[in-house]
């Protein structure tokens, strides 16, 4: 067999071929998923996301960490009856370990505010708002019978 | 405005026409190189589509689109190979290489030719393919692959010697 004959049988091989499965459903939503950040803008803020996630997480957790230490010392507290101020429209108890706990607990619910402005609709997000929000009820629950 | 046209401009149901028609000259250019092996064959087919409409805005009709897409086709199936790192130099025994003077040809039954083609070391098959089976010059292949024209001269030499080599052994 010479050059000729042998190309001749392999060029012979070049035929179309269907594949077994149509592969456009693939095709179509790998070109969905490829496109979504650069589609709407909203997407790729929440990839963002975890980062707030942390940061809310760590400020949840400073504040769960300064209501228990508050509630350690309520009993002190008790004793030494305090007065309750304002400071710009929030909230400052006048015994500093109290006030200690309300700053961490009004900046984790400052954090989880604007981390909800990114995913307004995180249940994540939501619960952990709630869980600050009640610790700041507690607080001043406190601070109202001690004074 | 034709498909090209309009899948350039973001028309999904115009690609989605082109890809209709253009995907199984595709797909046999990628499943011959893939070794016939249809589940690489579909993943690389895939990612030539994907490929083809992220590059459709640069498409300047310099040549015919089914062109344009069968020759990104084949560099997505050559980076497979690639990525794979295969070498069928490296592979081969050169004992088992024939002389220049010895004819490599031999005739063959086609389902032979593809089983013994499927089982060539990914590279000397990616040559072996472009050159004997889809016509391409060694300049062409030589510059998709990254080599002289005389080093895809000299692979496809050795590829068909071990074409021979495998079709002995069908």
């Amino acid at each position: 067999m010479n050059e000729f004959e042998w190309l001749r049988q392999t060029r012979a091989l070049r035929e179309p071929v269907s594949p077994r499965r149509d592969l456009w459903s693939g095709i179509d939503a790998a070109l969905d998923a490829a496109e979504a950040p650069t589609a709407a803008p909203a997407p790729r803020r929440l990839l963002r996301q975890p980062q707030n996630w942390l940061i809310a997480a760590s400020f949840v957790g400073l504040s769960l960490f300064a209501g228990s230490l508050a509630v350690h010392l309520r009993d002190r507290t008790l004793d030494n009856a305090t007065a309750v101020s304002t400071d710009a429209g929030r909230w400052r108890p006048n015994d500093p370990r109290l006030a200690g706990a309300a700053v961490e607990l009004d900046a984790a619910n400052m954090e989880l505010r604007q981390a909800m402005e990114q995913a307004p609709n995180s249940p994540a997000l939501q619960r952990l708002l709630y869980r600050t929000q009640k610790q700041q009820s507690q607080l001043r629950q406190m601070e109202h019978q001690a004074g | 405005m034709d498909d090209v046209q309009a899948a350039a401009a973001g028309d999904r149901s115009a690609f989605q026409r082109l890809y209709r028609l253009h995907v199984d000259r595709v797909y046999g250019a990628v499943f011959r190189l893939a070794g016939y092996d249809h589940a690489r064959a579909e993943d690389i087919t895939q990612e030539a589509f994907i490929r083809a409409w992220q590059k459709l805005s640069g498409f300047r009709g310099e040549s015919a689109f089914g062109t344009w897409l069968y020759r990104l086709a084949v560099n997505v199936a050559l980076m497979d190979i690639r990525s794979r790192g295969a070498d069928p130099v490296t592979m081969m025994d050169e004992d088992d290489i024939p002389d220049r003077g010895e004819t490599p040809f031999c005739a063959a039954e086609r389902d032979e030719l593809e089983r013994a083609i499927g089982k060539l070391p990914p590279r000397a098959r990616a040559v072996l393919v472009l050159h004997d089976v889809e016509g391409w010059r060694h300049e062409e292949i030589g510059a998709e692959l990254g080599m002289a024209v005389g080093s895809s001269k000299a692979q496809l030499h050795r590829a068909r010697g071990l074409l021979r080599k495998v079709l002995g052994e069908v």
